[in-house]
């Protein structure tokens, strides 16, 4: 690049004319005259001969700030694009240039353009980093830190300080801007910077902060160096948002991953975001050791003491920066603090929680406050700042902390606030989220920080103001939640959603609430016993005289509630009896007179009632119902037959001989009231199935939360079996018809259920027998309605739909519970129903939900038994899907749907993404066949060839998936996740495709190369290296390898079509070096452009030559083949193809494009 | 036996009921419905309850199967909704006449000659093109509730 302004007059003409070309082009932008013209102008701006000149003296002299904006866009645009290609000095002089502009212009009154400039040069500077001598860096830096330290007035301070929050955020890889380099390059950048200059940017940030603040106290908060404390704030704020990495070495890590961390990792999943900061030793004298802190906490008293008329200081930007940074420092741990048994950090929590008490404490008079309108911004940074401390302590150490400056506990003091949060909360009334919503939110996790079960050999123990506290906090609570709950009542229904979704969505908050409960269980059993007796009382008193909604609501809360305090989500395990319900009560000796246990009976009592059909149209509305359910499903898991086993599962000899806790467990097991409890739950479980016709969502809770908890554990279905309730249910199931009601997902899951229950039998032929029994009926209806003479016009009435649909849900049900035990009869019951199902799949051919159906049915049917399947059942099986596939496809090619409707038509289309991503299900069921096989006879003559089949299959298949069927995501994805896996795993056998079959492959591993979506490119590329590999392999070997698909040939056309190998090579050369693509995407493109160059060694120097041929400038001539050179020769890369030699070559292709891409693409 | 079979084929709206009643609360999306005394597909099911403590209530959203219209329907998921008795029969086109008719082939091998071209251009030019072209097309006749409309069409390969 020229010396600047050297001075020859035609290029200042030149200068002159662009500039006011863009100067028009960016004020018809703003009057939105003829707008995509002027972008066209600004645009090509990047393309212009003297590009930085340019800029530079828009930049410099252009009156219009817009222009000034759009050079330094271009100006980084072009730079990152062209960074390989610049001298050393170009780029020095680039960057020194962004730091002088900033810092000249620093009272320039259009701060965005500043701004641009200065993340202009910041991003340069890191684009730069590597190249840069250390000399060079520390250069640039003592620019910015004369300007930083207030060298050049208070403007450029602040422009400086500016300068260094671009910087931390573009070498911290969260923030950073892409540029199209691998993510090692951000990682260096990033090491670096924390090496050697952030605590360096810190401690100036600090100094700004400093000189400015005599100033700030003493003026009103409009002058320019309240701005600079404010932005040395955020920097500071912003550098404690560091991700920092070198404190951490490796045993750290460890640590933290297995013990303290654990906690802690918990608290990252809660709503309240709370990062724990861990700069390292190395900082222990700048942040603890200065004073630092104490200077920070007296600014921002002095400040509040100064301001606190005026209501909006409290929400102005300095001192909203001011508190994020104070709370940011509570969170400081690791080993800024010495090995001293935490005295430092208790002393640090200390210093910060009487600069912050005022925030909070006292609770009441600041709630009032803000109820008369104070800002509630400095309350809620308070209550953060309480659960940043609850993470880092125990809580011992959490309650003793304030004990020291006042009274008061912390624990104590975090009970009147979470009291009076509620209060608030209850006197609004309103659903919206308020203060108080907020408030109580990061509370109750400070709450289950504190009272969260710890790890083995943490302490926890809490104080016993803790458990008073508790225990005042969850009466409460309740209180809260029966209000809301009462007053909520005769809201529409309409807002809830779905059960399911509106208690996932509370389950946070209850289970705090299980936490406050469980940490004062003395207390709140009780209660919990009593709110419900009072409001059954009400219930049968009020009777037929009073409305019971309200009571009713109430009690949906509580049983959402005691469902949480009694038992934990098993999430498919058996949870154990809460550890706080078993250890406690010790001095009651009777098991009725458990506590726990008098609760749950009170509740079952109550629900039992429900199956008198008076009281249930009395008061057992759906809603309260489906809070039954949840219920009963949710403690059964924990309390009903638990296993002996899990009662030493602590092997704690001491509480094994504890007389409550066994009462407690035993109380529900198999030898005492485990069975009559079982068989009431499926007295009503059959109840809400028959007699709450409609209710979906109860009877979904019913069939998938209910009936799975009690057929999950082998000994609950042993007595499951021998009841005559659940008889009742299997016979109404096999029989009858009422059950035909309920829609169709729910037949699947009881099926499901039902099925799973033969665990419960005595052996395997007593399982298969009891599987037989329930489906036999089905079956056979089934091969009735199919050989029916008349079958073609009663398949089409809706009732016959009904039965057909229901029954083959019911069979899928069945199938997906197929287990060892039970494979021989499902196996049976598919093979009784094959010939029926290819005749209902003619019949309902233009009834696109029973064809869903019968293909789902064989999906799951054939998932469930093909790797129990001997060769034989597994010739007729293949054999059956392979009829099914050909039968769909003779129903489907070629058929064109007549629609008026838009809708209907998409409808349509919709259906047979679904059919098809059905069929693709079916081919990879049947793949697996060959990776996991339990069958015991295997003589190879039997044997099916899989890969064959699969390919045949795919075969009938894909003609039918259009490319604007491959829109569908999720298809598209299935489709080349199966043919990638065949082609990686049977590549022997795209020898022996036909041409069609073939071209039809090809079709499509090349739209997959060009997909958007990396992992779908990225599996075709992993085909390409599979065939491209044994192509090699084979040929090395003499054989024919891909024979004539490698080779070429001649269409019928008489045209001349490539080989595969040599296309492919083609297409991906041009991808890599020409188009866009996510950097994800070398590795893998080079493993298979590898194998590709190997086999196609003639047409990869044709192309290479090509390509410099093309290239006129010489320099760029010369650059490039010796670039394409090393690709194929650094690094002693030779022709076998290893896994050395792939990431040999992995390498190489990465310097390779780095060092041509850049200008190859802009040229 | 044999008459009543004889009866369904010959005349599909005739003596087999149009309509069944069936539980809202099972019919689902994809499935048919009556609304408005039009057959409908069901694009959308929404449930709802009336009031927190009341009993379900099923939305439902269909097109009508011939205009394509949008329909809308709440029933109370525990009370019945017309289903309609919706067929669809596959014939051989034979010709297509001036004025607007087509000849199909049945399947026992005579001629129903009394069903119209559809109005809509697009959806008219779509069979007619595939005719023109001497192509073998099998067109698909969905009937319902005494109304009968060319659903699909499908080529099953060039005249012979």
């Amino acid at each position: 690049m020229q010396n600047f302004f050297n001075g020859r007059p035609e290029d200042l003409v030149h200068f002159q004319s662009t500039m006011q070309t863009i100067e028009h082009a960016c004020s018809s932008i703003q009057m939105h005259t003829n707008p995509a013209v002027a972008e066209a102008t600004i645009l090509s701006l990047r393309q212009s001969p003297q590009l930085y000149q340019t800029c530079k003296f828009i930049l410099e002299n252009s009156q219009v700030a817009n222009a000034r904006f759009q050079a330094a866009a271009a100006i980084r645009d072009v730079a990152i694009r062209e960074w390989g290609i610049l001298s050393a000095d170009d780029k020095r002089s680039l960057v020194s240039f962004c730091l002088c502009f900033v810092i000249q212009h620093a009272s320039s009154p259009d701060a965005y353009v500043q701004g641009k400039v200065s993340a202009v040069g910041a991003q340069l500077m890191k684009r730069g980093w590597l190249d840069f001598m250390e000399s060079e860096q520390e250069a640039f830096l003592s620019e910015v830190q004369m300007a930083v330290l207030g060298n050049h007035g208070v403007a450029a301070q602040f422009i400086g300080i500016n300068f260094l929050e671009s910087m931390v955020s573009e070498f911290s890889p969260a923030t950073s801007t892409a540029m199209g380099l691998p993510r090692e390059f951000h990682e260096q950048c990033r090491a670096s910077l924390e090496l050697h200059y952030l605590k360096k940017f810190y401690c100036w940030a600090q100094e700004a902060a400093f000189s400015v603040t005599n100033k700030v106290v003493e003026c009103d908060s409009s002058v320019l160096e309240v701005k600079v404390c404010d932005a040395a704030l955020r920097l500071m704020f912003q550098i404690m948002n560091w991700d920092f990495q070198l404190s951490k070495n490796a045993h750290e890590r460890a640590i933290n991953v297995f013990s303290s961390g654990l906690r802690n990792y918990v608290v990252l999943l809660k709503k309240s975001e709370c990062i724990l900061v861990q700069p390292g030793s190395s900082w222990r004298d700048v942040l603890i050791s200065s004073g630092h802190i104490g200077w920070l906490l007296s600014l921002y008293g002095t400040l509040r003491q100064k301001s606190s008329f005026d209501t909006y200081w409290l929400d102005s930007p300095f001192a909203v920066s001011a508190r994020q940074l104070i709370i940011q420092l509570c969170s400081l741990t690791g080993t800024i603090f010495p090995s001293d048994n935490g005295q430092m950090q208790e002393l640090h929590l200390v210093q910060m929680l009487s600069g912050i008490i005022q925030w909070i404490h006292p609770p009441d008079i600041i709630s009032a406050a803000i109820e008369n309108g104070k800002s509630e911004s400095e309350l809620l940074d308070g209550c953060r700042v309480l659960l940043y401390i609850a993470t880092l302590t125990t809580p011992m150490v959490f309650d003793k902390l304030l004990k020291s400056i006042s009274p008061l506990g912390t624990l104590s003091l975090l009970s009147s606030l979470t009291c009076e949060v509620v209060k608030a909360r209850m006197a609004e009334n309103t659903k919206e989220e308020t203060w108080s919503w907020y408030a109580r939110d990061i509370l109750l996790d400070t709450w289950t920080t504190i009272l969260q079960p710890p790890d083995i050999g943490k302490d926890a123990e809490l104080p016993p103001e803790g458990i008073r506290a508790s225990a005042c906090v969850f009466n409460l609570i309740v209180e809260s939640e029966l209000k809301d709950a009462s007053a909520s009542a005769f809201d529409d229904g309409d807002d809830s959603g779905l059960p399911q979704a509106s208690i996932s969505a509370m389950d946070e908050r209850l289970s705090s609430y299980a936490l406050l409960a469980r940490a004062a269980v003395d207390v709140t059993i009780p209660l919990l016993t009593k709110l419900f007796s009072e409001r059954f009382t009400l219930l049968y008193h009020g009777r037929g005289t009073s409305d019971p909604t309200c009571t009713l609501e109430e009690l949906y809360s509580l049983l959402l509630i005691t469902g949480h305090v009694l038992a934990d989500d098993g999430e498919g395990e058996t949870p154990l009896v809460p550890e706080a319900l078993q250890a406690h009560f010790v001095d009651i000796l009777e098991a009725k007179q458990h506590p726990v246990v008098v609760l749950s009976c009170s509740i079952i009592k109550f629900a039992e009632q429900s199956l008198d059909p008076e009281t249930r149209a009395a008061y057992f509305s759906p809603r309260l119902m489906e809070a039954v359910i949840w219920f009963l499903a949710r403690w059964s898991d924990t309390y009903l037959m638990p296993l002996e086993g899990g009662r030493q599962s602590d092997g704690d000899c001491q509480h094994e001989s504890q007389p409550s806790k066994k009462a407690l467990l035993s109380f529900f097991g198999e030898h005492n009231q485990g069975k009559l409890v079982l068989d009431i739950i499926v007295k009503i479980s059959m109840t809400t199935l028959v007699s709450y016709p409609g209710e979906t969502q109860l009877q979904e809770l019913t069939c998938c939360l209910l009936l799975p908890a009690v057929v999950r554990r082998k000994n609950v279905c042993a007595h499951l079996v021998t009841l005559d309730s659940w008889h009742n249910l299997a016979n109404a199931f096999a029989n009858g018809r009422s059950l035909f009601s309920l829609t169709a997902t729910h037949q699947r899951s009881l099926a499901e259920n039902m099925i799973r229950s033969a665990a419960g039998m005595r052996n395997s032929e007593a399982s298969n027998q009891y599987v037989r029994d329930l489906m036999g009926q089905m079956t056979s209806y089934l091969v009735d309605i199919s050989s029916d003479s008349n079958l073609k016009s009663i398949a089409q009435q809706p009732d016959a739909i009904l039965s057909v649909s229901c029954l083959l849900e019911r069979l899928r049900g069945a199938a997906r519970a197929s287990q060892p035990r039970t494979q021989k009869a499902i196996f049976e019951m598919g093979i009784s129903v094959m010939k029926p199902i290819l005749t209902l799949l003619e019949i309902y051919k233009h009834e696109s939900a029973v064809v869903y159906m019968l293909l789902k049915f064989v999906v799951d049917w054939v998932d469930g038994q093909i790797v129990f399947l001997e060769a034989k059942d597994t010739t007729i099986v293949v054999s059956f899907c392979m009829q099914l596939l050909q039968l769909y496809s003779s129903h489907n090619i070629g058929k064109i749907s007549l629609s008026l409707s838009s809708s209907l038509l998409s409808e349509e289309r919709t259906e047979k993404y679904k059919d098809l991503r059905a069929l693709l299900q079916l081919l990879k069921n049947l793949c697996s066949k060959d990776l996991v096989d339990f069958s015991s006879d295997s003589s190879e003559a039997e044997r099916t060839d899989i890969a064959q089949v699969v390919y045949l299959g795919l075969h009938i298949v894909t003609p039918l998936i259009s490319l604007e069927l491959l829109k569908y995501p999720k298809l598209c994805r299935d489709y080349f996740e199966l043919l990638s896996h065949m082609l990686e795993v049977y590549p022997e056998k795209v020898a022996q495709l036909n041409n069609e079959a073939f071209a039809h492959i090809v079709g499509t591993l090349d739209f997959g190369i060009h997909h958007q979506d990396t992992e779908i490119v990225n599996m075709c590329l992993r085909a390409l290296n599979v065939l491209a590999s044994y192509h090699y392999k084979e040929r090395g070997a003499g054989k024919e390898g891909l024979g004539s698909h490698a080779a070429g040939m001649m269409d019928q056309g008489g045209k001349w079509q490539e080989g595969i190998l040599s296309r492919f090579l083609q297409a991906l050369l041009q991808l890599l070096l020409f188009e866009d693509y996510s950097t994800e995407l070398v590795s893998s493109a080079a493993d298979a452009l590898f194998p590709l160059i190997l086999c196609e060694q003639g047409l990869y120097q044709r192309l290479g030559h090509e390509l410099i041929e093309r290239q006129m400038n010489p320099q760029l001539k010369s650059r490039l083949a010796n670039a394409l050179q090393c690709l194929t020769s650094s690094n002693e890369l030779s022709s076998t193809l290893d896994r050395i030699n792939s990431q040999k070559f992995r390498k190489n292709l990465y310097a390779f494009l780095g060092e041509v891409r850049g200008f190859l693409r802009t040229m | 036996m044999s008459d009543e079979e004889h009866h369904f084929e010959s005349k599909a709206d005739a003596g087999a009921s149009k309509t069944y009643p069936q539980q809202a609360g099972t019919i689902r999306k994809n499935g048919y419905i009556v609304i408005k005394a039009r057959p409908c597909k069901v694009v959308e099911v929404s449930t709802s309850k009336t009031g927190k403590h009341g009993h379900a209530k099923c939305h439902f959203v269909g097109i009508d199967i011939f205009t394509g219209k949008k329909l809308e329907d709440i029933v109370p998921s525990s009370h019945n909704c017309d289903v309609p008795h919706v067929n669809r029969t596959d014939y051989q086109l034979i010709d297509i006449s001036e004025d607007g008719f087509v000849s199909l082939l049945t399947e026992n091998g005579s001629t129903k000659d009394d069903l119209r071209l559809p109005t809509d251009d697009s959806l008219l030019s779509q069979i007619k093109d595939g005719f023109g072209e001497g192509k073998d097309l099998v067109v698909t006749v969905m009937s319902a509730m005494g109304e009968e409309q060319i659903c699909a069409l499908k080529d099953i390969g060039p005249k012979n």
